[in-house]
């Protein structure tokens, strides 16, 4: 097991660097200047742009450029974008909020998602079922940003100013602390939060109809046990991929939300990025995001052999 | 009775949390404690609407509206402009003077000093705009002290380095007093320097400009309150040494809270977690006059849109008759109502209608929405070669549809057939006039860096500013040259706005672009707050702001 651990780091670090060229070339190669983009709708002054251009490399070709970064890379010099704030401040100030929302929206995620699944599964064709079924269907078939303007009009500004019940704060308010991640997280978590339920719902189906669950029923186990204990672990395998697999989606593509909500996480941070093409910027978040898809790619292989104990890594 | 049972819970969870929080926030009240304390308090604490500055908060490197509005409340130049007139009154000078518009005497008041106690003096301002002109600082604002005598050696441009480090032009006299003398005479010079570009600046700001980015220095109003959080808020309090016959802040601090999209703070207003915007979001404009009442600011602000032509280097658009055809086929008045709710009004002058020495209807026959006429004199001038049109636009900024109704205009009244060119970037579109890889019509807008009339003209169509400025057709006119140096050299206000009018005047005949619409600024406060006020820039007067 550590073997295998250590093994896949090493697979990691070929990913990474991989990547880190794919994004470097594919900001590269968008058009325009990132010393006119700062300008906006004015000219810059010719001069200043050309003295920026030389102090950032930026006439340099394409090769020379990706060494200049890889080279600070190595000595572990991230940077610094064309404002001359550097790369790590700027991602350490936006991870946090990015981090803190991904994980209040996985543990919405993992706590309706798999209850209303469990729940619908145990009354098929039942009314909670139905309920279930037709209220995900809505949820994904809702864009996000409606279901953010709306929420945040609902719960954020009419509840407040018509009830005068001030919980949840229209947009991020660092002296709310938590409840500030209450609502951004659960329309972050919606779609996946309804695929989480379905998924749950097919599989669980599936499994109580297997041999062992029948046995464990004629046991006279609990219900309880039968369903968590022999249905709930063998059918949480594919939820548990889906789960790992959209922690690097909540994170990297919270962009719409985090907009919504304003906060400042990186989603935010990379949509500002692209647009002004801060090359720097863009390469260290979506570098860091790939970590994150492999380190939850790493946990969810792991998990399986904690799940089914038939699956062994030696 | 479920829900009654949740509601009670969250709302223990909600008063933990705000037991909490009260510990961890210290000192000021919020706007709403004082709120309910009574009415024209003194002190208290407000949030304003604000988009992340491009750049740190160094005057000379601040050429956008998002900074310079930070700046203003951080800093005090030698002029400030009127809120209603947008004239310039003295600030921290206590006289402007010159007897030539060449050489130019500027006397300061006593009193004002920098936040960190040093005295603003000659030398603060003259270090100040060393810095900004110098090529070497990569300043933003560089282009503004090429008026003053020296600044070609301080930006010699690419690939030289300049060969001193003082402008030439500028010279204290003693701590008080310091002289400028341009290259040539410029009447407006006194209005142009209460634009941020030409604030002073500490000895502080020399020995760590990098720690100035983020946490300025300055002699405005308000201070610095620790450090700009990026992407999340500037603090800022009041200044207690701030001279008190200058006009002392009212409010204890400022919160900026910084919004990447102006629906959240809207909604953030509507709450009343922010107190004043100075932007409205375009979905807000139907309602919020209904919402807000006289709390809603709607004035005219200083941008216009154009439609712009590479006069230059197309020749199918070198003939003046054409582009007023053009214009008169356009019907701005449906075009501001339908698409734009509002939030601009038709142009009728080059010249915006905040700044003195806007005429009503200059634009005369030009702007009128006349298909007939627009169609006879379209033909005459022998219309568009194989009869066709192309419109860029960049389509980053909500440009799409009223280009495409301008379009869909051109098209039924003088039957050209229009394509549209959509550009990532405004930029993108001026590169590629600038590799004349695209040669069609394109949208343009302006707006002023310094309420003067001249700020209308040279900066867009004058032969210098095709390089150094935003003269994108390659509009070239000899009359209109001698007509703006003229009105510089004017010895009073009256005769060079004349002067600057008849330049105008020859725009007007020539149509280099064609103004379509000019932009209304539209603000909102809450019932907490009182006394705001918004400049002709769409900027919040925030010292003199109360709470209610």
């Amino acid at each position: 097991m550590g073997r295998y651990v250590v093994r896949r780091i090493i697979q990691a670090i070929p990913v990474i660097l991989g990547a880190t060229f794919l994004i470097y070339a594919l900001v590269f190669l968008l058009p325009g200047d990132p010393i006119t983009a700062l300008a906006g709708e004015k000219r810059a002054d010719p001069t200043v742009v050309a003295v920026l251009q030389e102090r950032y490399h930026l006439n340099d070709p394409f090769f020379v450029q990706y060494w200049y970064y890889l080279s600070h890379l190595f000595t572990g010099d991230f940077g610094e974008d064309y404002r001359g704030n550097a790369v790590v401040d700027v991602m350490s100030a936006a991870f946090p909020y990015t981090i803190n929302l991904a994980l209040t929206a996985l543990g919405i995620e993992m706590a309706v998602g798999v209850t209303a699944g469990v729940a619908a599964a145990l009354k098929r064709g039942r009314f909670i079922d139905n309920v279930v079924m037709i209220s995900t269907l809505m949820v994904i078939s809702i864009p996000v940003f409606v279901i953010g303007f709306v929420l945040q009009l609902v719960l954020g500004v009419k509840l407040k100013t018509d009830y005068g019940f001030d919980f949840f704060p229209v947009s991020f308010n660092e002296e709310a602390g938590f409840r500030s991640y209450l609502m951004p997280a659960y329309v972050l978590a919606s779609t996946s939060l309804a695929y989480v339920a379905r998924l749950t719902r097919a599989s669980l189906i599936e499994v109580m109809r297997a041999d062992y669950v029948r046995t464990a029923v004629a046991k006279g186990l609990s219900p309880f046990r039968v369903v968590v204990r022999h249905g709930l672990r063998n059918a949480l395998i594919p939820i548990v991929t889906f789960l790992g697999m959209d922690l690097g989606g909540l994170m990297g593509g919270a962009v719409i939300t985090e907009g919504i909500f304003n906060i400042p996480g990186v989603g935010h941070q990379l949509f500002q990025s692209v647009y002004l093409r801060e090359r720097t910027i863009v390469v260290g978040i979506v570098s860091a995001l790939v970590l994150v898809y492999l380190f939850a790619n790493l946990v969810v292989d792991l998990l399986y052999a904690v799940l089914d104990p038939r699956i062994r890594y030696e | 009775m479920r829900l009654t049972k949740t509601m009670r819970w969250t709302a223990l969870a909600a008063c933990t949390a705000l037991a909490i929080s009260a510990c961890s926030t210290s000192g000021g009240k919020s706007a709403t404690d004082q709120a309910s304390g009574g009415s024209g308090k003194k002190g208290g604490s407000i949030s304003v609407e604000l988009g992340e500055p491009q750049h740190g908060l160094v005057p000379q490197n601040t050429a956008e509206s998002e900074g310079s509005e930070v700046l203003n409340a951080l800093f005090s130049g030698l002029v400030e402009y009127d809120n209603d007139t947008s004239v310039p009154k003295l600030r921290v000078a206590e006289s402007i003077e010159s007897p030539d518009a060449t050489t130019w005497t500027i006397k300061l008041k006593d009193g004002y000093t920098f936040h960190n106690g040093e005295k603003v003096t000659a030398k603060s301002f003259v270090d100040a705009w060393n810095y900004g002109a110098n090529q070497d600082n990569a300043q933003e604002a560089l282009p503004f002290f090429d008026k003053i005598l020296g600044s070609d050696e301080l930006a010699p441009g690419k690939g030289k380095t300049p060969a001193t480090k003082e402008l030439k032009g500028l010279k204290v006299v003693d701590d008080k007093t310091f002289t400028v003398t341009l290259k040539a005479p410029f009447s407006q010079f006194k209005t142009m320097l209460g634009y941020n570009a030409f604030f002073p600046l500490p000895a502080a700001f020399f020995t760590d400009p990098k720690a100035f980015d983020d946490a300025p220095i300055g002699n405005g109003p308000f201070q610095i309150d620790g450090k700009w959080e990026h992407n999340k808020q500037i603090k800022v309090k009041r200044y207690e040494n701030f001279p008190a016959a200058e006009g002392k802040a009212k409010l204890d601090s400022v919160t900026f809270k910084i919004y990447e999209k102006l629906e959240t703070a809207y909604n953030d207003l509507r709450a009343d977690t922010i107190q004043i915007t100075d932007k409205l979001p375009v979905s807000a404009m139907a309602t919020v006059a209904s919402e807000f009442g006289d709390r809603y600011i709607y004035k005219p602000e200083s941008g216009v849109g154009y439609i712009g032509f590479p006069i230059a280097t197309n020749p199918a658009f070198a003939n003046a008759d054409v582009r007023k055809a053009i214009s008169m086929a356009i019907d701005r008045e449906s075009i501001t109502k339908t698409i734009f709710s509002g939030t601009r009004k038709p142009a009728d002058d080059f010249i915006s209608p905040i700044i003195p020495g806007y005429r009503k209807g200059a634009l005369g026959d030009v702007a009128k929405y006349d298909p007939a006429k627009a169609k006879a004199l379209f033909t005459q001038a022998g219309g568009l070669p194989g009869n066709t049109m192309e419109i860029g636009y960049n389509a980053d900024g909500g440009h799409k549809e009223w280009i495409e109704a301008v379009g869909n205009q051109l098209k039924a009244n003088l039957g050209v057939e229009v394509t549209y060119k959509p550009f990532e970037k405004f930029g993108a579109i001026l590169t590629a006039l600038g590799d004349k890889q695209y040669s069609g019509a394109f949208r343009m807008a302006w707006s002023m860096d310094y309420p003067s009339a001249e700020n209308y003209l040279r900066p867009i169509f004058s032969k210098i500013a095709i390089d150094n400025g935003s003269n994108y057709g390659g509009y070239v006119n000899e009359e209109f040259e001698a007509l703006l140096a003229k009105a510089d050299s004017a010895k009073t206000d009256e005769e060079s706005l004349k002067l600057y009018q008849q330049a105008d005047d020859v725009l007007i005949k020539d149509v280099p672009y064609i103004p379509i619409y000019t932009y209304m600024s539209s603000a909102a406060y809450t019932k907490t707050v009182k006394n705001v006020k918004v400049n002709a820039q769409g900027q919040m007067d925030l010292a003199n702001v109360e709470l209610a």
